[in-house]
């Protein structure tokens, strides 16, 4: 948490003591877009953090040869211009940086920004990060810097920045509501913040809360409703109900049902199994051709070919393939039912009467 | 069945694993216990297998990507030596009952993990059902139960037109 401190509020004495360029930077917001890619001007210890899209990140990160001068500062948002300039003058910020009472008033005051900066340090290592009130700044919004989306870690190296864009990016995938929320609110804090952060999109309405915990908790009602949704399609008969434990008694029974059938059928594999196991290898084939419906990959095939020639029963092998594409719309029916009974009954409706025997006798056994 | 089309050649890849894998574990197993006349054990023992077999091969063709399949091929790995002593020593289990057939290698687990089974709602019910979802968060339990409900039905699927062809 330390070292978070440090940069943040090196950022902070930056954007409090220059806020005229801060202004400029902004108005020259459209040169911006290339700056990131270029060299930087000073040593690594001090590392800048932006805050950028993954997109327009990752779009400066592709085109390096585009760089302005970094001394123009032109940097589209606040947040970068902030940190962008505190890199690129670090004789301005170091003398003013421990224990400035000022400079903690700056770093309340510019808590939008400080939140991203803190985000961002997170994954550098600045040496210089021993102010206590820093440290408590940056303890008084934990999940500020926790969860900050936009921001990039950019270090100094760019290869460095793209290998960290991909975590950025999962990052943002994952929080990126409920950040950019928390953007806002903070920029709403400061209206200066506010008329320079013109992207950040808000999701909360009105009367919602804004607390981090129940911007959690709502991503997280939201996505276990989408799941729920997709399991609603994926359940046969259960899309018209409505109501969440009617849906998820309507998925048990299914998994219920699922795992029962796969019981069933394994018992009648192994019903089965020791009647055909001369025939395995020609079951292999026409098994593989009639379950995968031709989709089989073909270096496969001539591998079991010579198999069915050798045994010669290929004749067979064709008629009880066929005889599996014609019973296969009948179980394709019986998937719908849910009970489990019927859909025996009808196996064994159709099955040979010495296989049904022998089935039963095998399930009598296993009962017994 | 499946509404997302990257799901579907998904599914359709997982299919085609789990039948090459589940056809080679069902020739083993054939192989393996060719006596002349099955005994009431050896048939109950070769059901197992088959059971065993189409779970491995259902979760190795999922791949440990998923909680669920890692869940299963761990159990399945910390459970083979015992049900192999278990078939040799002939102590089997009754497996028809209906509400024991249902979920005995998750019962197992949870015999061991959830002792005390009293707060049963569906949530609950859906954890035990799910291998390895006794730890997870809803939203992910959620997830995984419809991976595990597409894949269940593609085993189904596979299994019966393999049934449906010896049987024919």
């Amino acid at each position: 948490m330390k070292p978070i401190g440090g940069i943040e509020v090196r950022s902070m004495n930056y954007s409090h003591k220059n806020v005229d360029i801060g202004v400029q930077a902004y108005q020259l917001g459209e040169e911006f877009q290339m700056l990131m890619a270029g060299p930087p001007p000073t040593g690594n210890s001090f590392t800048a953090l932006l805050e950028l899209p993954a997109n327009q990140a990752m779009e400066l990160l592709h085109s390096p040869g585009a760089a302005d001068s970094p001394t123009e500062l032109p940097l589209k948002r606040h947040h970068n211009m902030s940190h962008r300039s505190a890199r690129n003058h670090p004789h301005d910020c170091a003398p003013a940086f421990p224990s400035n009472a000022a400079l903690n008033e700056g770093a309340t005051k510019y808590s939008g920004i400080s939140t991203a900066a803190a985000f961002g340090g997170g994954g550098q290592d600045s040496p210089e990060s021993s102010s206590s009130a820093n440290a408590m700044k940056v303890k008084s919004e934990p999940m500020d810097s926790g969860s900050s989306p936009n921001s990039l870690p950019h270090t100094s190296n760019p290869t460095v920045a793209s290998k960290n864009e991909k975590h950025t990016k999962r990052k943002e995938r994952e929080k990126g509501k409920a950040t950019n929320k928390k953007n806002k609110t903070a920029a709403n804090d400061n209206s200066k913040e506010g008329e320079r952060l013109p992207y950040v999109h808000v999701r909360a309405r009105r009367g919602q809360a804004t607390n981090s915990h129940s911007l959690a908790e709502r991503a997280r009602r939201e996505k276990i409703n989408a799941r729920m949704k997709l399991l609603q399609e994926l359940v046969p008969g259960c899309s018209k109900i409505s109501g969440t434990a009617l849906v998820l008694d309507e998925i048990i029974n299914h998994v219920h049902s699922l795992q029962r059938k796969v019981e069933f059928l394994s018992m009648r594999l192994a019903a089965v199994n020791p009647r055909i196991d001369f025939n395995l290898d020609s079951l292999f084939t026409a098994g593989n051709g009639s379950v995968l419906e031709s989709n089989f990959p073909s270096m496969v095939m001539p591998l079991m070919w010579p198999d069915i020639q050798m045994l010669g029963n290929e004749q067979e092998c064709q008629q009880q393939w066929h005889l599996g594409s014609v019973n296969q719309p009948v179980w394709t029916r019986q998937e719908g039912h849910q009970n489990l009974i019927i859909s025996e009954n009808s196996l064994l409706s159709y099955d040979s009467p010495a296989n049904s025997v022998s089935l039963h006798s095998s399930q009598q056994k296993m009962e017994i | 069945m499946n509404p997302h089309p990257s799901s579907c050649s998904n599914g359709r890849s997982i299919r085609t694993r789990f039948a090459r894998r589940f056809l080679r574990a069902l020739k083993k197993i054939g192989s393996k216990g060719s006596s002349s006349r099955p005994s009431p054990r050896d048939i109950s023992w070769r059901c197992r297998r088959v059971k065993i077999a189409a779970d491995a091969s259902m979760a190795s063709a999922v791949g440990p990507r998923r909680v669920w399949s890692r869940t299963m091929l761990n159990m399945l790995r910390s459970r083979s030596h015992a049900c192999l002593h278990a078939s040799r020593l002939g102590n089997s289990r009754r497996p028809g009952a209906d509400r024991h057939a249902v979920g005995k290698r998750k019962r197992l687990v949870l015999k061991r993990k959830l002792p005390n089974r009293l707060g049963l709602n569906q949530v609950n019910q859906l954890r035990r059902l799910v291998p390895g979802g006794e730890a997870m968060d809803l939203d992910i339990l959620l997830d995984e139960t419809a991976h595990y409900i597409k894949c269940l039905a593609t085993q189904v699927k596979v299994m019966r037109s393999i049934v449906d062809y010896c049987s024919a």
